[in-house]
């Protein structure tokens, strides 16, 4: 058992060898079956031939009492004649022993055994050859004394005939069976291989490589090769959105790095620096710092699956301290921020901290894209057993085209490119959304754009 | 004053170390875990600086066994991790600020600054008051020259975290953290509007000004 190589030469193959041990225990098996029926039916038959006998012995009993001595004479001296072969054999005596009737020549020693050889009895005509022996039986009918007995090649018949026929049965029945199991085990080693190649492929990095399926849905493999297909499907895709991550922060992260830069350079060769160029070049750090973070807080909130800080929050009272705090810098832009709250507390569970964040974004993102005049508006109610959050405005909207794409890290409308802004603002939003199974949407409204993150996760009363 | 730090980057400590002298601190080093234990047990110093990786003993350990050694020196944690429960965790391990690498030295600076100004406990003052501007917090009102002026509550707290570190230089941060509990920044200046309407009632009226821009660094408020 050194061998470890599962393919290795000197080894069977899995698969191969479960169905040989399969075929043998199966062998074993049909063999105990096989030899139970045979001694079932040879009790069966006995059986079957003593109740013959017995039989005989009440109708004779039956005959006596109607038609007396004579009757049951000539009955006996019937059943001897008819008797092929002395295939059954009677003897009939009365009170004192004598012989009165029958095939039977000679008395026997009482007590009669159950079984009697063929030769140790004399008997009227030839014996079948077939005959070893017989089975006997005594009763008493008045004062006679009927002793019958029943030849045993009948038995010796039925169970020839029947062993014969087990016999083939279960050759044909062994000889399928490891027929069987061995083309069902080289079946299963070709999918087994056909499963581990495709990931030693995979492991070697080829991504695109499947495990080939017939199609039909059917049995435990193919629903297996359908899972890792799906599982590798789904390794493929995060792998892509990691090197679009990747990308995007190379992309991001590389512009303010090369204005840092620049600017540096310039102020290295210049003869005065005043403290203007400094300050610039610090915000342009803190700028950097700051995408640097959001991406970072994104990325640990996607990989955080840990819910055990979440605690009970009242959104009600969240969103009121979002709108209090951006309500004059609204204000100054000539943005009115109201907020629509029912009465009393909304209590989702979740991190206080995070929900914050996540309507202080959503608002701040309203605030940036509105003109003057505009109105913001932070709406909680309870509908249908959901708790639903809306921040709406009646400010120019998201192009139908940009909709699909507004919660994606990075991304910014064309307008609003040239503003200030990570693009990372709503990708949080997002990020915390998703953390606590709330979807964020954005949902068609008349006027404006509406966001909007729908509790249904319970408990959230 | 006296201030231990913890750092084991030897950049950064110098960094951190000649910039407290240059402020008059009178600073200790220690490069790793258990020297800054040790300093910590030997010294009284009035605030420690404590980085969470530390070579030895980590921060998070050192501030748990300082703290465990009945030391109430208040300990400002500095850590390159921003997960989302470091900050709880940190404060939870007996660290009374929390300091998220890279940081500018103005917020290192302003947060000592409000550390070392905590009061013992028992003598939490109720009244306070700087040139005519006085605060009861007790009864949430406030007078200027003796003329009431009516706060919302929220400007109230920032009015009065303002009063508390009278003097000393209070970050956009702290007053994002203190008054409002937010521990991010929001990228909307909507700490500077706050203050602007505070000024509005508070400086506005009057000859001269309380609440100073402190530029690059935050606000001051003093006479």
């Amino acid at each position: 058992m050194h061998n470890t190589n599962p393919n290795g030469p000197s080894k069977l193959r899995t698969s191969i060898r479960l169905s040989m041990q399969f075929s043998f225990l199966y062998a074993v098996l049909s063999a105990l079956v096989f030899a139970m029926a045979y001694l079932f039916t040879q009790y069966e038959v006995r059986d079957w031939v003593s109740d013959e006998m017995r039989g005989d012995a009440q109708t004779l009993a039956a005959i006596y009492e109607q038609g007396g001595q004579d009757a049951l004479i000539s009955r006996v001296d019937a059943l001897a004649e008819v008797s092929f072969e002395n295939a059954r054999i009677f003897q009939l005596t009365d009170a004192e022993g004598t012989i009165i009737s029958g095939n039977i020549l000679a008395a026997l020693d009482r007590p009669v055994p159950d079984f009697i050889a063929a030769q140790a009895i004399a008997l009227d005509g030839t014996v079948h050859d077939e005959v070893e022996g017989y089975w006997m039986r005594e009763d008493r009918i008045g004062l006679y004394t009927l002793l019958q007995g029943s030849g045993d090649h009948i038995i010796g018949e039925i169970l020839e005939a029947l062993s014969v026929a087990l016999g083939f049965g279960y050759l044909a029945v062994v000889i399928l069976g490891l027929i069987f199991g061995v083309r069902v085990g080289r079946l299963t080693e070709q999918r087994i291989t056909a499963i581990s190649s495709t990931l030693s492929d995979v492991s070697n990095g080829q991504l695109d490589a499947r495990i080939p399926t017939d199609g039909s849905a059917g049995d435990d493999f193919s629903r297996v090769a359908f899972e890792i297909n799906k599982m590798l499907g789904q390794t493929k895709r995060l792998l892509r959105s990691q090197e679009q991550i990747t990308n995007d922060i190379a992309h991001d992260m590389r512009t303010p790095l090369q204005h840092l830069r620049q600017r540096l350079e310039t102020l290295r060769s210049s003869t005065s620096v005043e403290p203007e160029d400094i300050s610039a070049s610090l915000e342009q750090t803190e700028e950097i710092i700051a995408t640097f973070n959001s991406l970072l807080r994104i990325a640990q909130i996607e990989a955080s699956d840990r819910k055990e800080h979440f605690e009970s929050c009242d959104m009600a009272q969240v969103i009121a301290d979002v709108v209090e705090i951006f309500e004059p810098s609204a204000e100054d832009q000539g943005i009115k921020l109201t907020a629509d709250l029912p009465q009393g507390s909304l209590n989702v569970i979740g991190d206080r901290s995070l929900l914050t964040q996540m309507v202080s974004n959503l608002v701040e993102n309203a605030i940036k894209h509105c003109p003057k005049g505009t109105k913001v508006s932070v709406s909680a109610q309870t509908r249908a057993g959901q708790f639903v959050m809306q921040v709406s405005d009646d400010g120019p909207g998201v192009k139908e085209e940009d909709a699909t794409q507004v919660f994606q890290r990075f991304f910014r409308g064309e307008k609003s490119r040239s503003s200030a802004g990570n693009g990372l603002g709503l990708a949080l939003v997002k990020a915390i959304a998703d953390m606590h199974n709330a979807p964020v949407s954005l949902v068609d409204s008349a006027k404006g754009a509406t966001f909007e993150v729908l509790f249904s996760q319970p408990p959230f009363t | 004053m006296r201030v231990l730090v913890v750092e084991d980057d030897a950049e950064t400590a110098e960094y951190i170390c000649s910039s407290l002298k240059a402020l008059g601190y009178i600073v200790k080093h220690a490069s790793d875990g258990k020297q800054g234990f040790l300093d910590a047990l030997d010294t009284d110093f009035d605030v420690m600086v404590v980085d969470r990786m530390l070579p030895g003993l980590d921060g998070l350990s050192l501030v748990k066994s300082v703290r465990s050694a009945k030391v109430a020196t208040p300990i400002l944690f500095l850590s390159a991790l921003s997960g989302l429960n470091d900050r709880v965790e940190g404060l939870e391990a007996g660290a009374d600020d929390y300091l998220v690498k890279p940081f500018a030295f103005s917020e290192l600076s302003a947060r000592l600054s409000a550390l070392t100004r905590r009061p013992p406990m028992q003598a939490e003052e109720t009244r306070i008051q700087i040139a005519d501007l006085e605060i009861d917090l007790i009864r949430h009102s406030v007078s200027r020259a003796g003329a009431d002026i009516p706060l919302q509550p929220r400007e109230f707290r920032l009015l009065s975290y303002l009063m508390k570190n009278a003097d000393r230089v209070v970050t956009r941060t702290m007053l994002l953290e203190a008054v409002w509990e937010f521990h991010f920044d929001p990228n909307t200046n909507v700490v500077e509007t706050h203050i602007s309407r505070l000024r509005n009632k508070v400086d506005k009226p009057f000859e001269t000004s309380l609440i100073h821009t402190v530029r690059g660094a935050g606000y001051s408020l003093h006479a």
